[in-house]
């Protein structure tokens, strides 16, 4: 099974089996008889409206119930503009497209402020309120009797730059589209840009982390997924000819969500196959007469289970998030290590009078910190002492209560964390945050994700100087694979690999996200002895680059040698600052350590 | 509850028959989409067994100048108007179709309207309210060429409606929010104002399968109205008139097409005592009409005493005439004109559904066409009907 | 003044927002186990209310047919959760294919209804009161059906506030809506609640389905679903899992609907509902009840 969906992965994957694929489609379509081009048309307009759902779904983790509202925008503004006004189909289906894009870019804003269940009802709400908007607004979109006459291919009135188009023609144009539209997805996806919806579909804090905005980022999937929608709604415009409200309403929002579920999230090829099942199912559940609504609400039941990742999954290898055109380039490459030492030296992170009160308990009470360049500074304490939260604090996750965080004499207190991380102050997590699903290698290009500039038309477009740019990048990340002695599994995912590889990822990621402050959260945890010293080599080089560092662990031993100084937090409280040395000598400490890590010291 | 589902099954069987008889090219083939299976079968099936039964009479009668008939294409929409539009595809693709039936609601056949205009080929829609259907361009112009209609149309209804209604001086009318509710609202409320220029008519809209009419009815009752017009589907009058209990609402209640069907008489029990409601005079008059008494011998004969007829064997449903009559019908109009054309040309079928006069059909007592006037329907095929109780049984009896 | 116009639909608001209180409060229950909702819902409702149809029209008495189509729905509730949520919940990746699998479900029991009952809407018999029975409050006529579903829909409400505050299982049951890992390691059949929490939800959509499908006198295979978006929207308002949340939900949806529909226009009573959901999240994503996210870092 896993060889015959590794052939068929390559085989879709193949440029020229695509491009035979399209060829033979276009010249075929005349042999075909028009009843079923027309239908071959719905499944080509249901891709695309799949890959909106993919796109804000599978790649962004936004679900939508609402999906509908976009598609009825397209359809209606290309309807109204090219039937009422009597504008070019090349002008109204542009902007179609825009105004669902803005659509969905409105409706990001409150929608990113929820998840789960709260946001499949929120944009439920959304595709209601349109529905009955629609229904309601007979001035322009005929109300509930609808808009009749859109030009378009079944009435043949349809007429694109003077050229008359019959439903052939029209498959043929929808073809091309359909298939630029794929191109684009999957470029989008082997982006930066697919890569940040996915990090943020992940853990939003993660992606935080390394200077990727989960509400922008939103904003993007929302914007770009809207547009989609309101590709395909303005195409069905001018397939059918008639808008009607009924057509928009919640079973066409639904529909689409089981097809690109059924088609398996993420898989482009599956959702293709996915929209020509279920356009052609109804037609060929016919001969089920009466059985046929219980024969698919059976497929909807049982699909999931019998197929947890959908058709896409069944089929094909998970899809990968880098251009392989940029990994050709990157190998042509030769990137050093060094080259990740921040440009500007001699910047210093200040925590000042930091207190973090949670209703009516105190986290953090009152402490000061100070990490200088080229220095490393442990961070001990029992479980609970307030470490992570402080760590939380200073990388913007929380707001303090009170007091100040500085960092090259800029007041950075109260910052999103990702504006933080792209300040230069970056931190690995306690639990190893990474994308479950991407390869070693994805996840430390996404670390470098702020240092990809190109736009995001290079990128949908896949232009030589977006293809160089992350080509450059990716050089460094072999460096970086390198140095973390990960070269060997670079090419893993990194839910198949053992705890203390991820651990190394997330150092390596952290670093490919050039900071100026690296703060590490027990990266030494659940790590083997080889492993412990790679880390220990690691942490060395990056103060040789001069970094400032911040390491929190329980583990002496591994402290010992290779801090410079140490800070000790007991229920939230300081009760040291000073060397190692005289650490072990302090009353304090050895009071809040009593009969649990005073053995290991 | 339900008897007819063995006969559904031979339905099904005879369905499949005309595969059978395809290889002889004299046959003469029909076709149409609708709500056969879903929510909403209730008018599809019932227009299928319609053409049915038309079908096989023509045939036993020897056929069209002794070619055969035959549904050849029977496509299933669920009332979904991209199926519909799919659907007829398939079926216009079949150049063997000579003659075709609109779906079986106004969605969908405003969703297929154009496209068949385009094609040309003759359609007659049985069920589909909406005028627009008919006339796109509006009621003074010429209708879609190739587009009959021996529907309820909306503008015969109203007209009906407003001759009942203009009796009082205040009136509230209650409509669905579909294009059949709003445009028949609005049609009553144009022909009250114009019959009677001092009427105050309030319109109030609701959705179907609202649970609760509390809005609408008590700003009907602050309007101050004296009788009260429901346009909408049996069920949800059903929750209107419980609704109307439930405030203590008493006024003279009116309704469409819709109110003539068990949902309502069954949904609201006791309460339908005194709805008037109009619907085809046709299987109210006793003795009905020949064709209509025909029409009715046969249904029974062929699918017995089922949900569609009733289980009355002497007095079908009224509903009867419009769920599966008007399939009935409209086969038997194709049948007749192409008979009368000598061709199946679609040109010449056209030409002589335009010059139908006087056909005797089964719903409508004379059915007739002209190059202006699609529209089967008069005034004086309507009746209005009101609700008694007798006994422990709801009659209808035709007052005109 | 209190005038009766206002009265009336204030009334209104109030009946309606309590059927729309005792359908959050199905929903509400597997989403404490399973943080999941029954996209399904309104066919079970349907399929409760059609049962007991058929059942009474067997010459079975009224209550024996309740309480039949009762059992046969909580059943349901078994299967419902054993092969539709367990098998998208354990699909890797978190998706949200639960919603896919339930609202499958849900049109399958649509299905065979509309074939074995028919697709036309059905007569339902009054189960207690008839719509004629009313008494009279401030000289206006209040509905004893709807009073009885306000009625059910409190007494649900303190009978789950009880359970959820007073009892061990209740206990068990919070447990498991914050951390089902950690409870089962503490040793609660979490497995056990799970599953009593998809009849429980079941059976409480077949009450809803019965007391509502005799409001208005018909039932067909469609009845419901309608009723659930009302309900999803009473749920998610109040702040999912909050049964008190439930009820002020489905009364402001409620109320707020029938004064909109009376004083502005019955065009914008049904769109208002969906609006004022989406305003309410955007204003507090957690819902009025409900307590916010906090962020674990």
């Amino acid at each position: 099974m896993n060889r015959l969906r590794a052939l068929l992965s390559a085989l879709v994957a193949d440029w020229r089996l695509q491009a035979l694929l399209v060829l033979a489609l276009l010249l075929g379509a005349p042999q075909l008889s028009p009843g079923t081009v027309q239908i071959a048309s719905f499944v080509l307009i249901a891709a695309i409206f799949a890959q909106s759902i993919n796109l804000l779904t599978g790649l962004a983790g936004q679900i939508s119930l609402g999906h509908a509202g976009f598609f009825g925008i397209g359809a209606y503004c290309t309807g109204v503009l090219v039937k009422t006004h009597g504008l070019d189909v090349t002008i109204g289906v542009p902007l179609a497209v825009l105004l669902a894009g803005v659509a969905g870019w409105l409706l990001s804003f409150p929608a990113k402020r929820v998840r789960d269940v709260y946001l499949a009802m929120m944009t439920l709400g959304f595709g209601m309120v349109f529905f009955e908007v629609v229904r309601e607004w007979n001035s322009v979109t005929g109300g509930t009797m609808g808009l009749p006459g859109v030009p378009s291919a079944a009435l043949r009135t349809l007429t694109i730059l003077g050229i008359k188009v019959d439903g052939l023609a029209y498959f043929q144009l929808l073809l091309l589209i359909t298939a630029a539209t794929m191109l684009a997805v999957r470029n989008l996806t082997q982006s930066r840009i697919g890569r940040a919806f996915y990090a943020i579909h992940i853990s939003e804090i993660a992606a935080g982390s390394i200077g990727i905005p989960a509400g922008a980022t939103k904003q993007w999937a929302y914007a770009l997924s809207g547009g989609l929608a309101g590709l395909a709604g303005a195409l069905y415009a001018h397939l059918v000819g008639y808008l009607g409200p009924e057509s928009f309403a919640l079973p066409r929002s639904i529909e689409v969500l089981v097809i690109a579920i059924v088609g398996g999230l993420g898989s482009i090829a599956g959702q293709v196959l996915s929209a020509t099942l279920f356009t052609f199912l109804p037609e060929r559940l016919q001969v089920f007469a009466e059985w046929q609504f219980i024969a698919y609400g059976l497929i909807l039941t049982f699909s999931l289970m019998l197929l947890p990742k959908g058709i896409g999954g069944l089929l094909f290898e998970a899809p990968r998030f880098i251009r392989p055109g940029a990994r050709a380039r990157a190998g042509a490459l030769h990137a050093d290590a060094a080259m990740l030492r921040p440009a500007d030296q001699g910047a210093a992170l200040e925590a000042e009078r930091i207190t973090m009160r949670f209703g009516g308990l105190v986290a953090v009470d009152d402490v000061s910190l100070r990490l200088e360049p080229g220095r490393i500074t442990a961070l001990v304490g029992p479980n609970g002492s307030g470490k992570s939260t402080l760590v939380n604090v200073i990388t913007g996750i929380y707001r303090p209560s009170a007091g100040q965080v500085r960092f090259a004499g800029r007041d950075i207190t109260g910052l999103a964390d990702h504006q933080v991380a792209a300040a230069g102050v970056v931190r690995t997590f306690q639990d190893p945050r990474l994308v479950p699903h991407f390869t070693v290698r994805e996840n430390l290009l996404l670390g470098a994700h702020r240092q990809l500039r190109h736009s995001g038309v290079a990128a949908v477009l896949a232009l030589p100087s977006a293809t160089a740019e992350e080509a450059s990048q990716l050089a460094l990340v072999e460096a970086v694979l390198a140095l973390a002695d990960l070269t060997a599994v670079a090419d893993r995912p990194i839910d198949t690999l053992p705890y203390g590889t991820r651990r190394m990822a997330e150092v390596g990621r952290a670093l490919l996200a050039r900071p100026r402050v690296i703060l590490l959260d027990e990266p030494a945890a659940g790590l083997s002895e080889p492993e412990m010293e790679r880390l220990t080599q690691l942490i060395r080089d990056m103060k040789a680059m001069g970094l400032a560092i911040l390491l929190i662990d329980h583990h002496m031993d591994f402290l010992a040698d290779l801090v410079d100084d140490v800070v000790v937090l007991d229920s939230g409280r300081m009760i040291y600052r000073g060397d190692i040395a005289g650490m072990r000598g302090d009353a304090q400490v050895i009071a809040a350590y009593l009969g649990d890590e005073a053995a290991h010291a | 509850m339900n008897i007819s589902r063995r006969t559904l099954g031979l339905g099904a069987t005879a369905l499949s028959l005309p595969g059978l008889v395809q290889a002889q090219p004299a046959t003469i083939k029909f076709g149409f989409t609708a709500a056969l299976t879903g929510p909403f079968n209730e008018f599809g099936e019932g227009i299928n067994r319609g053409a049915q039964i038309a079908v096989e009479e023509c045939n036993k009668a020897g056929g069209i100048n002794g070619r055969m008939v035959a549904l050849a294409e029977v496509l299933d929409d669920q009332l979904v108007p991209d199926r519909a539009v799919q659907n007829l595809r398939r079926i216009l693709d079949n150049r063997e179709i000579v003659g075709l039936m609109c779906p079986s609601g106004s969605g969908p056949t405003l969703a297929i309207a154009d496209m068949i205009q385009a094609d040309g080929r003759p359609i007659i829609n049985p069920q589909a309210q909406t005028p627009t259907i008919v006339y796109p361009n509006g009621l003074d112009k010429p209708p879609r060429p190739n587009l009959f209609s021996v529907s309820i149309s909306n503008t015969v209804e109203s007209e009906k409606l407003a001759a009942a209604l203009a009796q009082y001086s205040r009136v509230g009318i209650v409509h669905e929010s579909t294009g059949y509710g709003v445009t028949g609202a609005e049609l009553v409320r144009q022909e009250l104002v114009k019959r009677k220029p001092g009427m105050r008519v309030s319109v109030e809209s609701y959705n179907q399968r609202a649970q609760d009419m509390t809005a609408q009815l008590v700003r009907v009752q602050r309007a101050n109205a004296e009788a009260m017009l429901v346009i909408g589907l049996g069920a949800d009058f059903a929750v209107i008139r419980r609704n109307m209990s439930r405030l203590n609402m008493n006024l003279a209640l009116f309704g469409a097409a819709g109110a003539v069907t068990m949902p309502y008489i069954e949904g609201a029990g006791d309460l339908v005592a005194g709805t008037r409601a109009v619907n085809h005079a046709a299987f109210g008059r006793r003795p009905m009409h020949a064709a209509a008494a025909k029409f009715v011998d046969l249904y029974r004969a062929k699918f017995g005493t089922d949900r569609w007829y009733g289980q009355d064997a002497a007095n079908p449903l009224i509903s009867l005439a419009a769920t599966v009559g008007s399939g009935y019908d409209c086969i038997n109009l194709l049948i007749d004109a192409i008979r009368r054309a000598g061709s199946t040309n679609a040109a010449e079928i056209v030409r002589a559904l335009d010059q139908t006069r006087d056909f005797a059909g089964a719903t409508i007592e004379k059915i007739s066409f002209t190059p202006q006037n699609h529209v089967a329907l008069k005034l004086e095929d309507l009746g209005t009907y009101e609700m008694l109780k007798r006994g422990d049984r709801v009659v209808l009896e035709l007052r005109d | 003044m209190m005038d009766d116009f206002f009265f009336s639909l204030l009334l209104a608001g109030i009946s309606v927002g309590a059927v729309y209180a005792l359908i959050a409060l199905g929903l509400n229950l597997t989403f404490w186990t399973t943080k999941t909702m029954n996209f399904g819902q309104g066919s079970l409702m349907m399929l409760c209310a059609m049962l007991t149809v058929f059942l009474s029209s067997q010459g079975l008495a009224m209550a024996l047919a309740v309480i039949g189509s009762l059992l046969v729905v909580a059943a349901f509730g078994v299967f419902i959760e054993r092969w539709t949520v367990r098998p998208a919940l354990q699909a890797s990746g978190g998706s949200m294919g639960w919603v896919v699998s339930t609202l499958g479900f849900g049109i399958f029991l649509q299905g065979v209804a509309a074939k074995y009952f028919g697709s036309q809407a059905v007569a339902f018999p009054d189960v207690v009161f008839t719509a004629q029975d009313f008494v009279t409050v401030f000289g206006q006529y209040v509905s004893l059906q709807y009073l009885v579903v306000l009625a059910v829909a409190v007494a649900l409400i303190l009978a789950l506030e009880l359970f959820v505050r007073k009892t061990v299982w209740g206990q068990a049951v919070h447990a498991v809506s914050l951390d089902p890992e950690l409870a089962l390691v503490q040793g609660i059949p979490v497995r056990l609640l799970v599953l009593g929490s998809f009849m429980l939800s079941s059976a409480l959509a077949g009450v809803a389905g019965v007391l509502i499908a005799q409001i208005g006198g018909t039932v067909d295979p469609a009845f419901g679903f309608d009723l659930v978006l009302l309900g999803f929207v009473a749920a998610v308002l109040g702040g999912m899992g909050s049964s008190m949340g439930a009820l002020a939900g489905g009364l402001l949806v409620g109320i707020l609907s029938k004064l909109v529909g009376g004083y502005v226009s019955t065009a914008a009573e049904h769109g208002i509902a969906f609006a004022l959901l989406m305003l309410a999240l955007a204003l507090r994503p957690q819902g009025l009840f409900g307590r916010p996210e906090v962020s674990k870092a």
